[in-house]
């Protein structure tokens, strides 16, 4: 049987050189990543997009691709961004990720981006924004109120908003269907760690969920729609062989285990 | 009391379409922030105090209860002092100590979840090889190599995602929305009490 | 020094010691202080004290019982650190009902049901129906009841398999991540 401090070697053997090598595959889109692409796609110029940074630093590796290539695709289609976070974590990630890349694309802060800042009490913020948004967050995260600003002017509540984005590695996402979608029909998209599909699956099946989006192959396949190779495409090679790599252990796990069983008994047999 | 008042009041209020009754849900909902975020300060009150505590009484494991004390302070002087904005001191500390140390944490699961895989996924029943299958093919198919192997592979792996492993999660939902409403229940009811301490 | 607080998380690997027990509280340490710089800053001073200093004198009630949980450390009054714990859990549990009723059930039934006519939403009633019966635990699992069930453990067995998997895609990614910063963004080697 293999020590564990073998398998760790392997384990980072392996991931190490492949990302040295760096080797770039095409990949097939899936069609929930492909519908997230096209309900972003079929916005209009102006509308407004709320992503919500409902996620640990922890998950930053999985999450931060997605939530690049969501944030870049809302601002390069001129749609303006209003940003928050129901994780404390969450906030400082937002906050860095749009003042990042709206700089970066040219974007007027108050004008096509504004960043609310956090709020712990997540049922209380979700309810209170189909309500009105500044009764959350009557100022910006940098403490300006958010009616001194041409967005946070024309933003009252869920109704004003096209799309709310939910970048999740737990259940996060799913208070915002329950407590915005039930109540105040709002669209919800889910930009999730990988862990978490099989747990909001059922939600994107019963029509709750506009569309659904995760981890590293999600980001991959994002960022070929978007044609901007970033972290998740880098990643994916490397992913494949971690993959492979433990489906080559559990093979092998239950072959010496079966074999160990088969001598186990011919012993048996002989002694009886 | 007080739960039983603030539980039947905004179950009810999701019925009720009266000025007053939103003017109230509204003022609750602003409340509840504030409450929350003290409640968050407590929480970490309490860890400070403990750690004051190990300082002060044990002397083995003063030197780490300093660090952790010490990283409190200087997080919170960058904070209050230097702003949270681009920049900023404390979005210096967050980007290359807090959020990098976080994620490798996490990242630790790799070794030890590859390592349980080869030690404990053994198909010695007819479930535990019905979960090893769904699992080695969802984990090829969900990967470019699945689909050189062969496009029925990531299909397959679609297939069980969308199918029997939507089912079971749906059972699991609805089990534990009925479970959780019975809860909320039993709260405003007074019957469950654990949340004060288990009084 | 990122690198370093890395590999000092890494150390890990080869068994506990005091450099990732220094890593492990200094990140604690961190953690706690940012969580209480963005409550105040984020939170607390936008939405009680900024209103308080303007006038707004009805903030004075959460406020009052926000800092009634602060009593939680005095054993003669922390029963009143209690009200403002109701208060908050009660709304909490009053407000989930009709959306965890609408979103977990309701729609969840409604689309098992409304599904049903095709060969997959067939074999999804199936499964709900079968995986639902495994969680009656008043009911003996005997006879026709047991088979259901069984099945039902079936099903789950498949969907823990692919949590799994996914689990796996999750916790590599994160690996992948930090090989990735140390291999790039440190050793220049990307």
């Amino acid at each position: 049987m293999l020590g564990r401090r073998v398998i760790f070697g392997v384990l980072g053997l392996a991931v190490l050189g492949v990302l040295c090598l760096r080797p770039h595959w095409r990949l097939s889109v899936s069609p929930s990543t492909q519908r997230v692409f096209d309900t972003i796609a079929a916005l209009d110029s102006g509308a407004v997009v709320m992503i919500s940074f409902d996620h640990e630093a922890a998950s930053l590796p999985e999450v931060g691709p997605l939530g690049e290539a969501i944030v870049n695709h809302c601002l390069r289609r001129g749609v303006a961004v209003i940003g928050l976070a129901l994780f404390s974590e969450g906030t400082a990630v937002g906050y860095e990720l749009l003042a990042h890349r709206a700089t970066a694309l040219g974007r007027r802060e108050g004008i096509d981006w504004l960043y609310l800042g956090y709020r712990p009490q997540y049922t209380a913020a979700i309810l209170g924004m189909g309500e009105n948004i500044r009764e959350v967050f009557a100022t910006d995260y940098a403490g300006r109120p958010i009616d001194a600003t041409p967005l946070g002017h024309r933003v009252h509540n869920y109704s004003d908003v096209a799309l709310v984005v939910s970048i999740a590695d737990g259940s996060m996402a799913t208070y915002w269907v329950e407590y915005a979608g039930v109540r105040y029909h709002a669209r919800i998209v889910a930009a999730l760690s990988a862990v978490m599909v099989t747990s909001y699956i059922p939600y994107l099946e019963a029509g709750q969920l506009a569309g659904l989006v995760a981890g590293f192959r999600g980001a991959a396949e994002y960022e070929q729609l978007l044609e901007q190779p970033g972290a998740g495409s880098r990643g994916m090679a490397a992913q494949t062989v971690a993959h492979a790599l433990v489906a080559v252990l559990v093979v092998i796990g239950n072959i010496e285990a079966w074999s160990l069983r088969r001598r186990r008994r011919t012993v048996a047999g002989n002694h009886g | 009391m007080t739960a039983s008042a603030a539980g039947i009041f905004m179950a009810a209020q999701y019925f009720l379409n009266l000025p007053a009754a939103q003017s109230l849900y509204r003022t609750l909902l602003g409340w509840m922030q504030v409450i929350f975020a003290c409640a968050l300060l407590v929480g970490i009150l309490a860890v400070i105090r403990s750690h004051v505590v190990r300082l002060i009484g044990r002397p083995r494991e003063r030197f780490y209860s300093l660090v952790l004390l010490g990283a409190i302070v200087i997080m919170s002087i960058a904070g209050f002092s230097g702003g949270i904005e681009r920049g900023s001191t404390f979005l210096w500390l967050f980007d290359h100590a807090q959020a990098p140390m976080q994620a490798t944490v996490f990242s630790l699961l790799a070794f030890y979840i590859t390592s349980a895989a080869y030690r404990g996924f053994r198909a010695r029943s007819g479930e535990s090889t019905v979960l090893i299958a769904a699992a080695l093919i969802v984990t090829i198919g969900r990967v470019p190599l699945g689909e050189w192997i062969s496009p029925y592979v990531p299909a397959a792996a679609q297939w069980i995602v969308d199918v029997p492993g939507l089912a079971a999660k749906r059972a699991i939902l609805i089990g534990i929305g009925l479970g959780m409403v019975t809860t909320a229940l039993k709260v405003i009811a007074g019957v469950e009490r654990t949340y004060l301490g288990g009084r | 020094m990122t690198a370093l607080l890395t590999l000092a998380i890494y150390s890990f690997l080869a068994g506990d010691n005091p450099v990732y027990k220094f890593a492990e509280h200094l990140l604690v340490g961190l953690s706690l202080g940012y969580s209480l710089v963005i409550t105040v800053k984020s939170v607390l001073v936008p939405q009680a004290v900024s209103p308080l200093a303007q006038g707004d004198w009805p903030v004075l009630i959460p406020v009052i019982l926000g800092g009634a949980m602060f009593l939680r450390f005095s054993p003669r009054l922390r029963g009143w650190s209690q009200i403002p714990l109701a208060l908050v859990i009660g709304a909490g549990a009053g407000a989930s009902i009709p959306a965890m009723l609408q979103a977990r059930v309701l729609r969840q039934m409604g689309a098992t049901i409304s599904g049903s006519a095709t060969l997959d939403g067939a074999v999804i009633l199936v499964g709900v129906a079968t995986t639902l019966s495994y969680f009656v635990f008043s009911r003996e699992q005997t006879r026709l009841w047991g088979r259901g069930t069984l099945i039902g453990r079936y099903f789950m067995m498949v969907f823990f398999g692919a949590t799994f998997a996914y689990t796996i895609m999750s916790r590599m990614a994160l690996l992948i991540g930090r090989v990735e910063f140390l291999l790039g963004a440190w050793l220049g080697w990307l």
